[in-house]
Parts: structure tokens; sequence; C-alpha cells
């Protein structure tokens, strides 16, 4: 029996019809066309709580100069924040979706502590990296993802590349959020707008 | 009348790619946009075209995997699930040159691409052309109708 062009034709054009029905009946269907996601900018107002983290949490008060203050404005600043309980000024909001942040912001960041997360090759981390970020290159060895165990779902994490032309941050930043970290920012500017800044670098392998 | 055994081989292989593609067509169905992530990874297709992948590719698995347990069309059911893995293979083949290292996509659960990949494809794509050449007419749903 000779192979029927016809049935296979059929099996294709069923599946089709089957498929776009059931997509868009399906609740958790998708698009038909994929949209660009576009990034969301983070706000100025976060800068705000952060400065309220960096107290609560008793970090080095190495910010800038508006943002350090006196002690006897910390109690005041800490009694008018009083009726703002509901919202813990040190637990940032989970997003809906990575947000994307620019220098200032991830300078702010790294001043907190707040860990990094160097999504290029290994050769490009080990030539040179933000002090004290964690590689997890995107298109790298699946054992550089175990770090995350370590990581507390909560932890605020931000994910850089090498600058506004790479996409490895935005791909690792999503796929970071999709595991249940509700708090990534993509640094847009990565590493070479750090490195412009002068801001604290790094060289070698992983610190752990 | 054909050998016992090359029948029973057959059928075999049938049931097996059969079995196969139904249970790995109905895990990307189930998660349309996990799967539609798994081909943007390979960075081989315009981002436009690739739910229209993810949402038909799943129910070719799904439909010819169906025909081929129940050996309906086994020709043309084995030429499509041979045609799908030889595009499969060649993805994770060229992801592998190109040194990517990502989860498959294959099944609902996690199996990084690699040569392992490269030869459970292979292997089940001379399956798929054995199917193709010799037809497999054992226990199947429209033999008798044939054969009377």
């Amino acid at each position: 029996m000779k192979i029927s062009y016809k049935n296979i034709l059929t099996i294709l054009i069923s599946a089709i019809f089957i498929g776009m029905i059931y997509n868009s009946l399906n609740p958790k269907g998708i698009p038909i066309i994929k949209e660009k996601k576009e990034l969301v900018f983070e706000n100025d107002s976060l800068i705000h709580s952060l400065e309220n983290k960096k107290e609560n949490l008793n970090l080095d008060s190495t910010l800038n100069a508006p943002i350090v203050n006196t002690t006897t404005e910390k109690k005041a600043d800490e009694k008018t924040e009083v009726p703002n309980q509901n919202n813990p000024p040190n637990k940032i909001e989970p997003f809906s979706e990575p947000k994307a942040i620019k220098i200032d912001l991830a300078y702010k960041l790294f001043k907190q502590g707040v860990k990094f997360i160097d999504a290029r090759m290994p050769d490009e981390y080990q030539a040179g990296h933000i002090k004290g970020a964690y590689n997890i290159p995107f298109d790298g060895d699946e054992r550089y993802r175990e770090i995350l165990n370590n990581f507390s779902k909560d932890e605020i994490l931000v994910v850089y590349c090498s600058g506004t032309d790479c996409d490895l941050s935005i791909y690792l930043g999503r796929e970071i959020f999709e595991k249940g970290f509700k708090r990534v920012y993509i640094f847009f500017g990565g590493w070479n707008e750090w490195l412009e800044k002068n801001y604290p670098i790094d060289r070698g392998t992983n610190a752990e | 009348m054909r050998n016992k055994f090359l029948e029973y081989f057959l059928l075999l292989a049938r049931i097996f790619l059969g079995f196969i593609f139904i249970y790995a067509g109905a895990g990307k169905i189930s998660d349309p946009a996990s799967f539609s992530q798994s081909i943007q990874n390979y960075r081989l297709f315009p981002l436009e075209i690739i739910n229209i992948f993810a949402i038909i590719i799943p129910w070719i698995e799904v439909i010819c995997g169906l025909l081929l347990f129940f050996g309906i069309s086994v020709k043309e059911n084995s030429l499509i699930i041979s045609s799908l893995l030889f595009v499969f293979t060649l993805a994770v083949a060229i992801s592998m040159l190109r040194g990517l290292n990502f989860d498959c996509g294959c099944f609902g659960k996690p199996s990084p691409i690699g040569w392992q990949k490269l030869g459970e494809n292979s292997l089940m794509m001379l399956l798929g052309i054995i199917l193709i050449i010799y037809d497999s007419k054992l226990l199947n749903l429209t033999s008798k109708n044939e054969n009377n």
C-alpha cells in the first residue's frame, strides 16, 4: 500500500483545527502570535521603600547623603511609618513580572547587600563581574542553577548581563521569576554601565 | 503471509512510538506556555510563529500517536512522526553545536539536550522509518475491512 498524502493532509489539518479551537477555549491558552514583552521599569517610589528597608536591616549606612539621616530624624521617620504596618517596609511586594531597573537603582540595591546574578557565560563572568555577584549563565550548564536553592524566594534578586543589547538577563530573570522568586529585577544597563561608573567589581569564579 | 516475528516487532514499535507521542503531546497541551518558552529557548524561529508551533505541534503528536497506537494509517502517521523527530533532532543538534544548554521541552519533565537526547530521537526515528517501509497490520482497527 502506498502512502496516502491525502491522509497526511487530513491528519495535519485536523491537528491545526483542534489545536486552534482547544487553545481558544483553554483558560491557559496562549496568544496565537507571541507578543514581545516590554520591560516594565521600576518607578522611583521603590527608592523610598529601600531607604526604610536599609534602616530595618541595619546595614552599613553608605547610601547617598539625602538618605542618611540623623538618629533623631530616623526616630521621627519610624514613628510616621507606624500606621503603614500593613505594608512592612522591609518587604517589597511581590511583582507580577520581573521589573527592569537602571544603574542608579541597581547601585542602591547593591549597597543594600542584595544578591546579584550574572547571566553571562562563565568565561565572561571570570574576566570581571559585579562584586559579590553569582554566576548563572543562562545558556550554560544546568548545574549553575543549583545556587538558587540556597536563596530564599522572598529575597530580592538582581539579574544582569553585558548591557542594554543583551537579552540573557531578561530570559534568566523571567525564568527565575517563574521558579517562584517574586522579587526579581533586571538591571538593564548591565556590566558595561557598571564598569563605566567604576562601581565595585571582582574577578574569578563564583564566591561559593 | 509475512514473518510473524516481524509483525510482532512492528506492532511493538507502533505501540511504543504511539504511546511516547501521546504522552509527550499531552504534557505539552496541558502547559502550552512552557512549551512555547521551550521553543523560544532554541532561538531558531522568529517570535511571531513560536506560539503557532506551540499550539499545533502537541496536537499533531497526540493525534498521530493515537492513530499509530490503534494501527490506523500507520505509514502516514509514521511519516509525520518521523518528520517531526527529524526536525526535533536537528534542533537539538544545532543547539549542541552552538553550545546552548537548556531543557529540551520534549516531555513534561525536564530533560536537558545532549547526546542522550540525540540517541533517543534517532532511535525513535529509525522505528518510524521501519514502520513507513513495512507498515503494521497486526491488531489494527482497519485491517479486517481491507482483508475482506
